[in-house]
C-alpha cells in the first residue's frame, strides 16, 4: 500500500473537451443551475 | 407477480452481477481493489457518482413524496452542482497528489492521527446505519410483495451485493453501476410513459400538468425564507450545498468513485456530469409522482397504499369499520369525478370562473378524502397498534403492481433493486476500505503484505455486509425512508466537512483544537437533533460552522497557553 505523504511534483490536469479551460465547464454546470431555477420559478409562477 | 415478471426481474439481476463479477475477475493488489487501478472513464465514473446517491429509496419514497406534497422537494439538490463545481476545483486536485486511498488519510497528513481516525469513525457510524436503511427500504416492499419474511428478504438482498462487491471491489461497484443505472433511468422512464397513457381519452399530457397544477403539485420553488421548512430554496442552496459538499467530499462511498479515475480529468469530468445530470433527473423522478397523483385523481385509489397493513385490519374486530370508511371513500371518489371532469373542460376552455369553480369542488372532496385516509390510519393504530401508518412509500410500488402490464412489473423491480444493490455496494466498498486503510492498516497492523490487505478488504466486505444486513433486519419504519437517510447523514455530516474546511482553508487551526472542536460541535449537533425543531438540513450548516468556530477559539487557547510555556 502506497504511503500518504504528498508528492513532489504537481498532478498534471489535462483540459476539458469543448472548453479551453476548467473554468467554462465550471461556468457550464453554474449556468445550467440558474437555467434550471428560472425555469423551475417560472413553472411555479405559471400554475399558481 | 407473473412468470414474465419473474424472468425479467432474475434475469437483469443475474446479468448485471454475473457481468460485473466476470468483468472484474483478477483484481489481486489492494490498487485494483481499491482503487479499481485507476482506470476509470468519466462516464463510469458520473453513472457511479450517480447510482449510488439513487438508492432504492429514491425510486420508493421520491414518487411518493411528490404525490403528498408536489415538486418542491427537488429544491433539496439546488446545492448539488456549486458543490461539483467546489470540490473539483479544491478537493480533486488534493486528493490526487496525496496519491490516497480515502478521504480521512487527508486529515493525518494534515493534521494528526487523533483527527484521521475521528472523521474515519464518524463515517463509519453514519454509513453503517445507512446500509442497513439502503437494504431495509426495498426488502419491507418486496417482503410485501413477494410474501417472503422481511428477514429472508434482507438476506437475499445483502448476500447479492456482498457476493459481487468482495469478489470484484470498487471496478466490480462501477462496472455493474454503469448496467444499474441504465435499468434505473430505462425503467423509470417507461413507467411514466405508462402513467400517462393510462390518463381518460380526453386527457392528454398537457391536461394532466394543468390538473397538477391547477391542484398545486407544481410548486417547484419557493423563495420564502422559514428556517422549519425542510424544502424551499434557501435551505436548498445553503444546506444542500452544505451536505453535498460533505457527501461528495467527504464520504468514502463517493470519493472512492472519483478517485478511481484515469487522470484529474476524467475525476473532474465525472462528477460535473452528476452536477448537470442530477437535477433534471430528480424532477423526473418527482414529475412521474405527480402524473401517479392526476392518475389517481380519474381512477380510485386505495383508501391505504400498504395492502399488508389493511389486511391485517381486516383480519381484527375493526374489519367492518374499515369496510365502512372504504366505502365512504369511494363514494367521495365517485363524486369527485365528476369534478375532474368539469376541472378538466374549464382547463380546455381557459375559463378562470369555471376553473376556480372546478378546483374548490376537488379541493374538497380531497379535503374530505383525506379526513377518511386519517380516520383509517387511526383505525390501523387502534386495530394493529405497531402498524406504521405513514404509506407514501407504497403509493409508486402499488400504481407498478396493480396496473403494469406483465414483464413491466419485472422490470420496475428490477430497477428498485439495481438502485439498492448499487448504493449497498458502494457503501460496503466504502465501509471497508475505510476500515482497512484507515483504522487497520494505520492503526492495528501496518506490516502486512498487499495480499494480506486485500484479504482483509473482502473480509470487512463481509462483515459490514452482515452488520447492514442485521439493522435492516431490525429497523423498524421511519417517518419517511428518504429523509431518514438524509437525517442520518446530516446529523455527521456537517461536523465532517467543518473538518474538512477546516484543513483546506484555516491552516492556522492545528490537529488538537479541531479534534474537540469537532467533538463539541457534534455535541451541539446533537442538541438540536433531539432539543430543537431546526429543519435537518441546516444541521450541515450548523456542525460544520460550529467545527470552524471552536476551532478558531480552541487554537488562540493553545496558542496562548503555548506562548506563556514560551515565556516561563
Amino acid at each position: 500500500m502506497k504511503d500518504n505523504h504528498p508528492v513532489d511534483e504537481e498532478p498534471a490536469i489535462e483540459k476539458p473537451p469543448f472548453f479551453k479551460s476548467w473554468k467554462g465547464m465550471y461556468w457550464l454546470v453554474l449556468g445550467n443551475l440558474a437555467f434550471m431555477i428560472l425555469l423551475f420559478y417560472a413553472i411555479t409562477k405559471y400554475y399558481e | 407477480m407473473r412468470p414474465l415478471d419473474w424472468i425479467v426481474l432474475l434475469g437483469t439481476i443475474s446479468f448485471i452481477v454475473i457481468y460485473g463479477i466476470w468483468k472484474t475477475r483478477g483484481s489481486k493488489d489492494i490498487e485494483g481493489y481499491l482503487k479499481g487501478d485507476n482506470s476509470m472513464k468519466w462516464w463510469t465514473i458520473g453513472l457511479s457518482i450517480m447510482a449510488t446517491q439513487a438508492s432504492a429509496i429514491t425510486f420508493l419514497s421520491t414518487p411518493g413524496q411528490a404525490y403528498e406534497d408536489g415538486m418542491r422537494f427537488v429544491q433539496f439538490y439546488f446545492g448539488l452542482p456549486i458543490a461539483m463545481v467546489i470540490i473539483s476545483i479544491t478537493v480533486i486536485p488534493i486528493f490526487y497528489k496525496l496519491n490516497v486511498y480515502t478521504a480521512y488519510e487527508f486529515l493525518e497528513n494534515r493534521f494528526d492521527l487523533k483527527t484521521r481516525s475521528l472523521a474515519a469513525v464518524l463515517f463509519l457510524i453514519q454509513r453503517g446505519l445507512a446500509a442497513g436503511i439502503t437494504i431495509y427500504a426495498p426488502s419491507i416492499i418486496l417482503s410485501t410483495v413477494l410474501g417472503w419474511s422481511l428477514t429472508i428478504t434482507n438476506l437475499v438482498m445483502g448476500v447479492v451485493v456482498i457476493i459481487y462487491t468482495m469478489s470484484g471491489g470498487t471496478k466490480a461497484v462501477s462496472v455493474t453501476q454503469k448496467q444499474q443505472m441504465a435499468v434505473m433511468m430505462g425503467g423509470m422512464i417507461i413507467a411514466g410513459i405508462m402513467v400517462v397513457s393510462y390518463l381518460p381519452e380526453n386527457v392528454g399530457f398537457t391536461d394532466a400538468v394543468n390538473v397538477a397544477g391547477s391542484l398545486g403539485k407544481m410548486n417547484v420553488v419557493d423563495f420564502s425564507f422559514d428556517w422549519d421548512d425542510r424544502y424551499n430554496f434557501w435551505s436548498g442552496i445553503t444546506g444542500g450545498l452544505f451536505l453535498a459538499l460533505s457527501y461528495f467530499g467527504t464520504d468514502q462511498s463517493q470519493v472512492a468513485r472519483y478517485l478511481g479515475g484515469k487522470s484529474i480529468g476524467e475525476s473532474r469530468l465525472g462528477l460535473l456530469f452528476n452536477g448537470l445530470l442530477k437535477i433534471p433527473m430528480q424532477f423526473l423522478i418527482l414529475f412521474i409522482g405527480v402524473m401517479v397523483f392526476v392518475f389517481y385523481q380519474f381512477n380510485q385509489p386505495p383508501v391505504f397504499f400498504n395492502e399488508g397493513t389493511k389486511t391485517k385490519v381486516y383480519a381484527t374486530q375493526h374489519a367492518d369499520e374499515l369496510r365502512t370508511l372504504e366505502a365512504n371513500y369511494s363514494s367521495i371518489f365517485e363524486e369527485k369525478q365528476q369534478a375532474m371532469q368539469g376541472l378538466v373542460s374549464a382547463l380546455k376552455a381557459d375559463d378562470a370562473a369555471a376553473i376556480a369553480t372546478a378546483e374548490a369542488q376537488v379541493e374538497n372532496l380531497n379535503t374530505a378524502g383525506k379526513e377518511v385516509r386519517e380516520d383509517v390510519k387511526a383505525l390501523i393504530t387502534k386495530a394493529v397498534p405497531n402498524a406504521e401508518t405513514k404509506d407514501t412509500d407504497y403509493v409508486f410500488i402499488s400504481f407498478v403492481m396493480k396496473y403494469l402490464p406483465a414483464g413491466l412489473v419485472g422490470l420496475l423491480l428490477a430497477v428498485i433493486f439495481s438502485a439498492a444493490m448499487s448504493s449497498v455496494a458502494s457503501e460496503l466498498n466504502a465501509l471497508a476500505s475505510t476500515t482497512v486503510v484507515d483504522i487497520y492498516k494505520r492503526s492495528v497492523n501496518q506490516s502486512g503484505s498487499p495480499a494480506h490487505y486485500v484479504t482483509a478488504s473482502k473480509l470487512f466486505t463481509v462483515g459490514w455486509g452482515i452488520i447492514a444486513i442485521l439493522f435492516a433486519t431490525f429497523a423498524s419504519m421511519l417517518d419517511n425512508l428518504i429523509q431518514a437517510v438524509n437525517i442520518i447523514g446530516s446529523i455527521f455530516y456537517g461536523t465532517i466537512l467543518g473538518i474538512f474546511l477546516v484543513a483546506f482553508y484555516f491552516k492556522k487551526i492545528k490537529g488538537n483544537a479541531v479534534f474537540f472542536a469537532a467533538i463539541l460541535a457534534e455535541l451541539v449537533v446533537l442538541y438540536c437533533f433531539y432539543f430543537t425543531d431546526i429543519a435537518f438540513l441546516w444541521f450541515n450548516v450548523i456542525g460544520c460552522v460550529a467545527v470552524i468556530l471552536f476551532g478558531f477559539i480552541l487554537q488562540n487557547m493553545i496558542g496562548k497557553k503555548e506562548k506563556e510555556l514560551i515565556q516561563v
